[in-house]
């Protein structure tokens, strides 16, 4: 029997399904086919008339038609004064929407840190939040209990967007019951039991500290220019983007966008130090031991990185 | 007795939260009314952060346009920080930019365009066996190849800009990147991939025997010419739309607005349609005139809007934003503004594009059948043509002599703007910076020009008049409605903007609310 899917968009920028657009091996038709996966619904992608909308997520309510799999995209719009008259659908707040079909669902999926976290717009005048967690704190819209009809909490897979191989991986953990582990924040240990650090093409220059204070250079961008790759979990630099690069191996710091706290308020492209070394240090890292590793480390760099020779 | 029905149409496809309200007399439209249903906020989460925290946040209104956000964003802070970014870092920028464009044509032409024609409405179409096998959701012949082509191009901007979407490599005075020159080679074969499956695929022919198609007559005789014009994915949608009466819908105001996009470099091979020094000139064309562009004279107005009324229509520098949520009380409808031009609703894309760079295919094809559905349409899947020369001779050029990135001083106090043409059509940021934080930041989409309500005067928005005159066989399955709306290619989340300190909670808001 096919596993049916249902896609919902609420207060986001469509960004997860365009990166969706891009998995790789499989693509997401014949991912879709070879899983026997039957989107009811996907926004940018089904025909149906709003008729055949309107009668889908009557049959979904009542029971009539299961649906396996929510996924939701987009942050949950409570503004203004928790009405969620900011994101409507039909009249109705799309939010009265998204708790319907998430209690009939056999398991919820959040695409995407607004999803997962509430993403851009926690801090807005929408009130947005993410399915069960606000910024890091469990609850969220639909509360710490929830459990999918599966008994299955939210699967947060973060990201701004998310990685397109995330989602299909966890889509077909989720229909061949394969089991995933969850960190703290309730996403998927196999994409973000890792740094983003990890595997970026500077880790040298980073590792004896040859840091750069303007972008359009070869050195490490977390002293100066802002990067959180060592402190966010994400496989970035594990799976890559588009099947080429990534923002750190280009010279744009990593932002952050698979943290709770993304967006942070502070600027993206400065690193807040105390006596020139970050506050933010790398997760886990205690600052006494660090500073003395660092001011070794620079002192150890060779030539052929002080000089800016090795390509990245 | 007449039979007068009023239909509401969600039309969601692409990210877009958008509602159509489609009066109906006799099977005919008679009346629309588009209503955006979400609001974001961006510009206030914008303000009191770093300029270049800009780069971040607005590609993050759009997951479709993130390229083209980021490009005015970097554009806006060039001009508050007096940056001149050297002419390879143009090049660069330009490139995602196209990459971006080819993706989004194709994807929308083929995904989300043409999927309606396997709709079960045109059951009795000759050509609905075809249309299914070649655009069913998911399933279609058309869908792998389409899918596979757009998201290799998109391979060129994670080569120069680390990811699609949602990367922030261009920055004030230039590009964060240094692309090696092996990096632009395979950039070059990427491109010479793309445009191969271009040419088999969507046009059935080489680039350069489509651009020889010059008038109306030359269309019919390209598509007479051979099986390959004709079973292409461009000559099905001249037949099956041609025989659904595509040609007939969706005339819009009439009014063509274009920013102008992708700079021509000084030291560049490439040739423009026009001496502008833009591949993509800048102009508005109304008629038979087809004037220059000047932002001064962008204004939003917010009478139908649900923000709090001021005299007709202000410029984005000076944009006030208060929310007035009134729901079907009163005139005011949708969480969009309505942007004009010299007082006139405009209309953006790539048929606007084509018009003021005075494509003369599309010059004849408006002058012999007026503006519509198809034409539009046509001037979006074709739009590739135009670029794939250019991408090939800019990776080229492209040698880093210069450097990628000019020296700029950290931003303090000022204002500037940025335009360019997304995907979907004109796209403005307007900036304003004190004391090294933002203060005012204003975003016009292009899809806030063409989805319009109405403005002060009264006058609907482009699409809403596009759909007037549209007849309608099943208010169940209005698929005539939504190949009008699709059109325009329309992404409504884009419709973003700021409310005050003093907003108050919302009644209850019926959307769609006609007088």
């Amino acid at each position: 029997m096919a596993v049916t899917l249902y896609w919902m968009q609420g207060g986001g920028c469509g960004g997860d399904s365009m990166a969706l657009l891009n998995a790789e091996t499989p693509d997401l038709i014949e991912l879709l086919r070879g899983l026997d996966v039957d989107v009811l619904w996907h926004p940018s992608l089904s025909n149906g008339s709003p008729k055949k909308h309107a009668d889908l997520l009557r049959a979904i309510a009542s029971g009539e038609q299961r649906l396996d799999v929510l996924c939701v995209e987009g942050s949950i719009v409570r503004g203004p004064g928790g009405t969620g008259m900011y994101d409507t659908h039909a009249g109705e707040p799309r939010k009265h929407l998204t708790h319907r079909l998430a209690q009939k669902a056999g398991a919820v999926v959040a695409v995407g840190t607004c999803a997962s976290f509430g993403g851009i717009g926690t801090d807005g005048e929408i009130e947005a939040t993410g399915l069960q967690f606000h910024k890091g704190r469990q609850g969220g819209f639909l509360g710490a209990g929830f459990r999918s009809v599966a008994g299955l909490p939210v699967i947060n897979l973060a990201g701004c967007p998310c990685h397109p191989d995330v989602v299909c991986g966890a889509l077909t953990a989720l229909v061949q019951r394969v089991p995933l582990d969850l960190d703290e924040y309730q996403r998927p240990l196999a994409w973000y039991g890792m740094q983003v650090h990890q595997g970026c093409v500077r880790n040298e220059y980073h590792e004896y500290r040859i840091e750069e204070s303007a972008l359009g250079k070869r050195g490490c961008l977390f002293f100066h220019l802002g990067c959180q790759g060592p402190l966010t979990r994400g496989p970035c630099n594990k799976l890559r983007w588009n099947r080429r690069s990534s923002k750190t191996a280009v010279g744009v710091p990593c932002f952050g966008c698979t943290s709770p706290s993304f967006p942070r308020p502070n600027p993206f492209f400065e690193s807040r130090c105390i006596a020139d070394v970050p506050l933010d240090l790398p997760e886990g890292v205690d600052r006494a031991h660090y500073l003395a590793y660092k001011g070794m480390a620079a002192a150890a760099a060779p030539d052929r990185l002080r000089q800016r020779k090795n390509r990245i | 007795m007449a039979t007068s029905i009023t239909i509401d149409v969600p039309l969601n496809r692409v990210e877009g939260d958008l509602e159509i309200r489609a009066q109906i007399e006799d099977g005919v439209v008679t009346d629309a009314w588009a209503a955006g249903t979400m609001f974001r906020g961006f510009e206030t989460i914008l303000r009191g952060r770093a300029p270049m925290d800009a780069l971040v946040i607005t590609p993050r209104i759009c997951g479709l346009c993130s390229t083209a956000h980021l490009a005015v964003a970097a554009l806006a802070l060039d001009a508050l920080s007096g940056a001149v970014p050297p002419p390879d870092a143009t090049r660069v920028r330009n490139l995602a930019l196209m990459a971006e464009h080819f993706q989004n044509d194709v994807r929308h032409g083929l995904l989300m365009f043409a999927v309606d024609f396997a709709n079960p409405a045109y059951a009795k179409h000759s050509l609905y066996r075809e249309a299914v096998e070649r655009y069913q959701p998911f399933a279609g012949s058309s869908a792998l190849g389409t899918l596979r082509a757009s998201k290799r191009i998109l391979e060129i901007v994670a080569i120069l800009g680390g990811q699609w979407p949602h990367s922030a490599y261009m920055v004030p005075g230039g590009v964060a990147c240094v692309p090696a020159p092996t990096d632009l080679m395979l950039c070059r074969q990427i491109l010479q991939q793309a445009r191969l499956w271009y040419e088999s695929q969507v046009l059935g022919c080489t680039v350069e025997r489509w651009q020889r198609v010059d008038s109306a007559a030359a269309l019919d005789a390209w598509l007479a010419e051979s099986p390959a014009h004709a079973n292409s994915d461009l000559g099905f949608l001249l037949r099956f739309g041609r025989e659904a009466g595509l040609e007939r819908t969706g005339a819009g105001p009439g009014n063509f607005l274009c920013f102008g996009a992708l700079p021509i470099p000084a030291d560049s091979a490439v040739r423009g349609p026009t001496s502008s020094g833009f591949l993509v000139p800048a102009g508005f064309v109304h008629g038979a005139l087809n004037e220059p562009f000047d932002q001064a004279e962008v204004v939003e107005h917010v009478s139908h809007s649900w923000y709090e009324d001021y005299r007709g229509g202000k410029h984005p520098f000076h944009g006030e934003t208060k929310p007035n949520a009134t729901g079907r009380d009163g005139t005011k409808y949708s969480w969009a503004k309505a942007p004009r031009y010299r007082r006139k609703p405009s209309e953006t894309g790539p048929l606007a594009e084509a018009l003021v760079a005075a494509f003369p295919l599309f010059v004849d094809l408006v002058a012999k059948l007026g503006p519509n559905t198809l034409t539009r349409q046509l001037a979006r899947l074709v739009r590739p043509a135009t670029l794939l020369g250019a991408m090939d001779t800019w990776l080229t050029e492209t040698t880093g002599e210069e450097g990628f990135l000019a020296a700029v001083e950290p931003i303090e106090d000022g204002e500037g703007f940025g335009t360019t043409q997304a995907s979907r059509g004109a796209l403005g940021h307007w900036i304003k910076v004190e004391g090294g934080q933002i203060s005012h930041y204003q975003v016009i989409t292009p899809t806030a020009w063409n989805a319009s309500p109405r403005d002060s005067e009264g006058v609907r928005g482009p699409l809403e008049e596009a759909l007037v005159g549209t007849r309608v066989a099943d208010p169940e399955n209005p698929v005539e409605l939504g190949h009008v709306v699709r059109s325009f290619d329309p992404c409504l989340v884009c419709s973003v903007h700021t409310i005050g300190p003093d907003d108050r909670p919302l009644g209850r808001v019926v959307v769609g609310g006609s007088p």
